[in-house]
């Protein structure tokens, strides 16, 4: 790999004492590489100085296409293109147009952000993610630091009296 | 710290509910006209805002059954808040009393099936004169109301005890509160739609739907969850509640946001199923207030869909709290209409109907002579002696007959605005006072902790 890092990182057994950890190194100005954790903590966005994210503005825009061929392509196929009669009602029966017209935003919407997701964080077949340490996916809360970013003595000191039970180096 | 309810608010509020007392007895005394021989219009505003705001009461004391018994501890900080909100099912208790014993003597005309004369020749009538009479009227509503008054005001106690005596260790007091929560869930489900059945579906009396309580309790929620975020704001404005956070508002944001589509929902689904489904007597329903109440029947899309959807869409609108206010006193109002549409278009049929016949009542024929009503009553009288489907045609007919704009039957009319108006304020005043009674956060709730740190 062209682009290895040289990290060292602290687990920590509670996310409290992450949130804290990670507050603490925003006080002392230590730049965090990034935070791993099993599941979403709440409020820790907003620490880390993340972004939110704009994938929903990707969604409406996915939705609003759905709506639109769905709406359209109906109107066009039942007006233009071939005209039917169901159940004596008119040629363009909105009401009948809706339900169809739903599912397809859905699936778009859906769809669409899931494949702007992947292209965006650059996953897909066949892409290996370097996992730091398998329990970050089980009960183990962690954050890593970059060593071309921070001093690593610094780090590792502030890991260790941040409340972290283990404190690791690697390179990844 | 606690909520004192008085000076300008108090005044303004006394104001509020003094101009709908004035509306309501004007619209007994001062109207003149054909069709309120029977004071009609007065029954039909007292239907309609008693009905609305018992229903929003119930969904309180619901939506707080569910939280309690989902676990869900979100709502602590300001539950005191929808415990005074369902409490206004005691005031609900003694409207719709009001309103049953008025049905049961038959002061009121709303109901085309209360009438003895109307149901002795109508073999649909007949046939569901077993749930729709009068007595199941008067007694399911004291009944079921007074369960439901029943708990809820036990909720309370319990809730004021356990700050009292209890500590948020301790679960005793939670324990009882639940077990009355988890009974008050299928009791005010089935219940309220056994109700609503009974006190707007049966308005129009040939008619039915399956989805009409979905719909209209559809309905309540949204403005149940509309008057939280009002009451929340007007008292966060006033420096009370500053433990409620915007990550509680965006939750009832998104609540609003999300019933307001799930409304939209049952509403269509029952437009669709009974639009594709063409049966006559089920679309007469929507061929009146389609042709008749065209404006108010795309406001009422248009305000309790599009606007919310639209505007509580984005993150940031359920967390300002101007566009959170602004889209719930919209969706308050919208709901309003959504009810004045449910209610109006029958009665107006049925006073029609009852006030030509000179039935039971007493009253002769009130001159409809020169308003042309002459050729649609000459129909229905017709419809009633013959069979069932002869009825709808005539119905149609005498629905078209008289399309005219009709201020308080057609569109709300001022004094129907006043009337609400005045029924708003006593339900602020009612839950205000309540809040008041009581400290603002119980301490003691073993969720309070989970509340107070609410993030979403």
């Amino acid at each position: 790999m062209a682009n290895t890092k040289d990290i060292v990182y602290g687990l920590y057994n509670d996310e409290e004492d992450l949130l804290r950890a990670v507050k603490q190194a925003k006080a002392d100005h230590l730049e965090i590489m990034d935070v791993y954790t099993p599941f979403p903590i709440h409020g820790l966005d907003p620490i880390l100085g993340l972004e939110e994210s704009r994938l929903h503005i990707a969604g409406f825009i996915y939705g609003a296409i759905g709506t639109l061929t769905a709406f359209g392509g109906m109107t066009w196929i039942f007006t233009k293109d071939w005209k039917q009669i169901f159940g004596g009602k008119p040629h363009w029966p909105v009401p009948s147009f809706i339900p169809i017209t739903f599912e397809l935003t859905v699936l778009f919407a859906c769809v669409g952000m899931v494949i702007t997701f992947y292209v965006i964080n650059g996953l897909g077949p066949g892409v290996v993610n370097p996992t730091i340490d398998l329990r970050i996916t089980d009960d183990k809360f962690c954050i890593a630091f970059d060593k071309s970013e921070v001093n690593a003595a610094a780090a590792e000191s502030f890991l260790r009296s941040s409340g972290a039970s283990e404190v690791h180096s690697k390179t990844i | 710290m606690n909520y004192n309810l008085t000076g300008r608010t108090r005044t303004v509020l006394f104001g509020g509910m003094l101009l709908g007392l004035v509306c309501l007895l004007y619209t007994w005394f001062g109207i003149n006209h054909s069709d309120d021989t029977l004071h009609t219009r007065f029954w039909a505003n007292f239907l309609h805002n008693s009905v609305f705001f018992t229903g929003i009461a119930l969904m309180a004391g619901f939506f707080m059954s569910v939280s309690i018994t989902a676990w869900a501890g979100w709502y602590v900080v300001f539950k005191r808040v929808w415990e005074s909100m369902s409490l206004f099912l005691i005031i609900g208790l003694i409207l719709m009393t009001i309103m049953g014993i008025s049905t049961f003597l038959g002061w009121n005309t709303l109901y085309h099936w209360n009438d003895a004369e109307s149901v002795a020749h109508d073999k649909i009538l007949q046939g569901k004169s077993g749930f729709l009479n009068r007595y199941w009227y008067l007694f399911g509503t004291v009944i079921l109301l007074a369960i439901w008054t029943f708990i809820v005001s036990r909720i309370r106690s319990l809730s004021l005890a356990e700050e009292e005596n209890g500590n948020s260790e301790e679960f005793s007091y939670h324990h009882t509160i639940r077990k009355y929560a988890a009974t008050y869930l299928p009791i005010a489900g089935f219940g309220s739609a056994a109700l609503v059945w009974q006190w707007i579906m049966s308005i129009d009396a040939h008619w039915y739907s399956t989805m009409f309580a979905w719909y209209t309790g559809a309905s309540w929620f949204v403005s149940m969850i509309a008057l939280t975020i009002l009451i929340l704001l007007f008292l966060k404005n006033k420096g009370y509640y500053q433990n409620v956070s915007v990550e509680h508002l965006h939750d009832l944001g998104k609540f609003l946001f999300a019933f307001s589509i799930f409304w939209t929902y049952v509403w269509f689904s029952q437009y669709m199923l009974i639009w594709y489904a063409n049966v006559g007597e089920e679309t007469i329903y929507f061929k009146e207030r389609v042709d008749n109440y065209k404006a108010l029947f795309w406001l009422n899309l248009g305000i309790n869909f599009v606007a919310p959807f639209f505007i509580l869409m984005r993150n940031d609108t359920k967390r300002k709290f101007g566009t959170l206010g602004f889209v719930a006193g919209l969706v308050v109002f919208g709901h309003w209409l959504d009810f004045f549409l449910m209610i109006r278009p029958g009665v107006k049929h049925t006073a029609h109907v009852l006030g030509g016949h000179g039935d039971g009542h007493g009253h002769g024929d009130h001159g409809h002579g020169d308003h042309g009503h002459d050729t649609a009553h000459g129909a229905h009288d017709a419809a009633h002696g013959a069979h069932e489907a002869g009825h709808d045609v005539a119905h149609a007919a005498g629905a078209h007959a008289d399309s005219v704009f009709e201020l308080g039957y057609t569109l709300p009319g001022f004094l129907e605005i006043g009337t609400f108006i005045g029924f708003l304020c006593l339900f602020f005043y009612f839950v205000l006072a309540k809040v008041a009674s009581a400290s603002l956060t119980s301490s003691s709730d073993p969720y309070i902790q989970e509340s107070v740190h609410h993030h979403t």
